[in-house]
């Protein structure tokens, strides 16, 4: 069994993650993930941005970088660039990366830069009380929507796929160890990857939507989740209410610092 | 007169912020004066969490630091606030916490351990109601009457249902009779039911909303952000019964670009943030200038800069809210300091942004945000606000326009007659490019001097709706403190303290209206003071910088503040003390 602490400040504990909260489970199936590869500590330079999931960044012993709201993709843009050998790990929320940061999203997936992000969608702005996000659902309430959310959510792996990034997934926190494969898959991918994780908020988001807390979720979140394969069979309306898991792209793209290099090389030649 | 201070502690997620704001709804039931502050660490769950109750039968001026009663729902919360306690005071705990009582009888307080998390089980409650539990206690310590806290009880749990009222309030209950009959008698401050005038509870930003909702604010868009965001959610709560369109935004770009659409076609709009979510705004609050929309931004600062301490207190953004955006605009920039001037001001800023057709940046902070404090019913006037369009064309004004209507027109005071668009007779253009009357783009230079030179002209016709300063205590005093914003309730007390001590040694003067300053009637307020020392939750002294550019008065001495937490009148005059000493070393 791995050793967790090797990878943890333990000086920082307790976690700052309410009970119930599915962000320790993602931050377990990572380190399990990073583990298998085998990569070291330096290796890996770990970004987040603001909000509940980005505090991540805080309890793990890699070269971490706690930024600002939204603008994780694009700090690590900067980080893969100027030092393309490390692996770039993104760890943000649905509101950080899909919202404020959507722009950013989109664009990382376009170039098909060498990244990897977690995205821990909980459907709700946790750490600022409850707020509605891109992905909550249409119907549910939030702070902000007292009388239920009156717009449609975002398909954010969808929209990573379409945008043109090499890798794409989506696990729950209930299926962990399932998790942790993708995870490694998107880590080792080459291009931009994302693994999108259905995880729990049962503070801001259970409660307030009735139904219930972390388990209670934790088990809803099974219920509703069907695999790409059985939902290839599924129509539009049965689909509905579902969370499609599994790995949603994995394709061969030319990448963004290669492609980089090789303007720098030929460049250099042409002047030579 | 009898008042106390106490203070709940905790972990966040132990309900603190709700039990201490239903407290003080309770505390005023019964007649009494509260004075809150709010202290939270920016995490959901876990880290020490306060929330502080000044009480008096007499009205408060300010939250003071000595404490009477701590309620200690954690260990960590005795090691924190201990050094507070007055002698005769108490420390409330649950045994389990296995807090040393010999180090709460060396302060001469007394040790009082209640099995909270006991009483809240044995009345079939769950851990979670400890909070209710120690309420209660406090009830019973005070003699302060339980059925005020069941009847916030009964408010505030209603959604839940009867059971979860009927247990909360036997958990009150039965902490209550616990707490009387044990320790009543020792602990010996009270806070007993006073009759009298009918008052509310409120804070900064519910009264800033109430003030914008009188004000016919029907448009508000926001991305959440601390201490800003509970603006938005008060008005969306109110959304139904008062017609408000809310829109909650992918990011603050966005939430203030919906308002300035919204403005354009003649919403009452308003976005609340934070600094964070301002620096994102400047680039439209420039637009908002160049195209003569009026908004309003409510720009709840915080320590910044970035993330820095998100669910803290500052006053560093004054010279930024002033300064913020590439090129020149007129915009006004006021800082209400009691939430009487924040229901002001949050109908004022919405009057003053049509008026002269461009942004109004309305200025508060984490601490005055969420203070709770009591009003006498008559201190808000809801028929004192008016809604001033400015001169906004009416369908009759258009229906007799005869030719082209210009919606960028020269005119002597800068303000073009606004026409919303609709009217067959008004179409117009608008373009963020500089241009002429017609709203089209031009480049020529004397068309770009005159159009500039109209748009800073409503600089200067605004300053027959800035106020002078305002003055509090004595016409002459040794001291005059300068301040603005939240800073005033604490600096009050200590100019109380001061001059109670030595008649005519301090008075104040509070800025509300900062931008554009009022320079003509700034200086008769400013001018022949012996001595000037402004008080400021910042590094820089910023009020005091933006006084010397504007009026030339130059202000030596400062009290300052940044560490994220509220000034309190013991801090004030610790630190005029340690001015006065500096002045005697040379």
């Amino acid at each position: 069994m791995l050793d967790y602490n090797k990878y943890l400040r333990q000086q920082k504990f307790p976690l700052i993650w309410c009970a119930g909260c599915g962000d320790g489970i993602v931050l377990k199936s990572m380190l399990r993930a990073i583990d298998k590869i085998g990569l070291s500590k330096d290796e890996i330079c770990m970004v987040s941005g603001i909000g509940c999931s980005s505090r991540l960044t805080g309890y793990v012993d890699f070269n971490t970088l706690h930024t600002t709201h939204g603008r994780a993709i694009a700090f690590a843009t900067g980080v893969k660039m100027a030092k393309p050998e490390m692996h770039v790990i993104v760890v943000t929320g649905d509101g950080d990366a899909t919202a404020i940061g959507g722009n950013h999203y989109i664009h990382a997936a376009r170039r098909n830069i060498d990244i990897s992000v977690i995205l821990f969608n909980n459907n709700i702005y946790g750490m600022t009380g409850g707020q509605v996000s891109p992905t909550t659902p249409i119907g549910s309430r939030a702070s902000t929507a007292p009388f239920g959310n009156p717009e449609n959510s975002f398909n954010i792996s969808g929209l990573a796929e379409a945008a043109g990034a090499s890798f794409v997934a989506r696990g729950t926190v209930h299926d962990a160890l399932i998790l942790d494969k993708y995870i490694e898959k998107a880590i080792r991918k080459k291009g931009f990857s994302v693994v999108e994780v259905m995880t729990p908020c049962p503070t801001a988001y259970g409660r307030r939507n009735r139904i219930g807390d972390g388990v209670a979720m934790i088990k809803d979140l099974k219920e509703h989740s069907v695999s790409v394969r059985k939902a290839s069979k599924m129509s539009e309306e049965e689909l509905n209410d579902k969370v499609v898991t599994g790995i949603l792209v994995d394709r061969e793209r030319p990448e963004y610092t290669d492609n980089y290099n090789k303007l720098i090389e030929r460049v250099k030649g042409s002047n030579s | 007169m009898s008042e106390l201070t106490l203070i709940i502690g905790g972990n966040a997620g132990q309900g603190l912020e709700s039990s201490g704001a239903g407290f003080c709804k309770a505390l005023n039931r019964g007649g009494l004066h509260v004075f809150s502050v709010q202290d939270n660490r920016s995490r959901i769950r876990g880290g020490h969490n306060f929330y502080l109750i000044k009480t008096s039968t007499e009205p408060i001026v300010s939250w003071t630091e000595p404490v009477h009663l701590l309620i200690a729902l954690t260990a960590e919360t005795v090691d924190i606030h201990l050094g507070k306690i007055v002698p005769g005071g108490a420390v409330v705990y649950d045994p389990s916490l296995e807090i040393d009582e010999d180090r709460i009888k060396d302060r001469e307080a007394i040790p009082i351990p209640l099995p909270l998390y006991d009483i809240a089980g044995e009345a079939g409650g769950s851990k979670m109601m400890a909070n209710t539990a120690a309420l209660g206690a406090v009830a019973g310590l005070t003699n302060f009457p339980i059925k005020h806290l069941l009847s916030v009880i009964e408010d505030n749990f209603r959604k839940k249902g009867d059971k979860v009222i009927n247990i909360n309030k036997k958990v009150a209950e039965s902490a209550h009779d616990h707490a009387a009959s044990k320790f009543g008698d020792s602990f010996k401050f009270n806070m007993e039911q006073q009759n009298g005038a009918q008052r509310m509870v409120m804070n900064g930003n519910e009264a800033i909303s109430l003030g914008a909702l009188v004000a016919g604010c029907n448009f508000v868009s926001a991305y959440p952000m601390t201490p800003g965001s509970s603006i938005f959610e008060w008005l969306n709560k109110h959304a139904d019964e008062y017609g408000i369109v809310s829109k909650q935004a992918e990011d603050e770009i966005a939430a203030v670009c919906m308002s300035v659409g919204a403005a354009h076609v003649g919403a009452r709009a308003l976005v609340p943030t934070s600094g964070g979510g301002f620096s994102l705004m400047v680039e439209a609050l420039g637009l908002a200038g160049m195209l003569e929309e009026p908004i309003v931004i409510v720009l709840a600062q915080r320590p910044g800069p970035s993330t820095s301490l998100a669910t803290r207190t500052e006053q560093a953004d004054l010279l930024y809210a002033i300064n913020a955006s590439q090129g020149e605009f007129p915009r006004i920039v006021i800082a209400p300091g009691t939430i009487e001037e924040c229901y002001e001001c949050g109908g004022r800023a919405l009057n003053l942004a049509e008026k002269y057709q461009t942004p109004v940046i309305l200025m508060t902070d984490q601490f005055l945000a969420t203070s709770n404090r009591t009003l006498d019913k008559n201190n808000i006037d809801l028929g004192a606000i008016k809604i001033d369009r400015g001169a906004l064309l009416t369908d009759d004004d258009l229906d007799k326009i005869d030719g082209e209507y210009k919606r960028y027109k020269f005119t002597e005071n800068g303000i073009s007659p606004r026409a919303l668009p609709g009217h067959q007779n008004a179409i117009f253009k608008t373009t963020s490019d500089e241009h002429n009357e017609l709203g089209e783009i031009v480049e020529a230079a004397d068309n770009r001097i005159r159009m500039n030179t109209k748009r800073m002209k409503k600089l200067e016709t605004a300053l027959a709706d800035m106020n002078p300063p305002k003055t509090h205590g004595l016409e002459d005093a040794d001291i005059t403190f300068v301040c603005w914003g939240s800073t005033l309730a604490p600096l009050t007390e200590a100019m109380n303290r001061l001059n109670n001590e030595t008649s005519n040694t301090a008075n104040i003067i509070q800025f509300i209206d900062l931008f554009p300053m009022p320079v003509e009637k700034v200086m008769p307020v400013l001018k022949n003071r012996k001595r000037l020392i402004t008080v400021e939750g910042n590094y820089t002294a910023q009020l005091g910088s933006l006084l010397q550019m504007t009026t030339g008065v130059k202000i030596e001495e400062h009290i300052l503040k940044f560490d994220g937490r509220p000034f309190s009148p013991e801090y004030i005059l610790e630190h005029l003390k340690k001015l006065e000493k500096r002045g005697r070393n040379g």
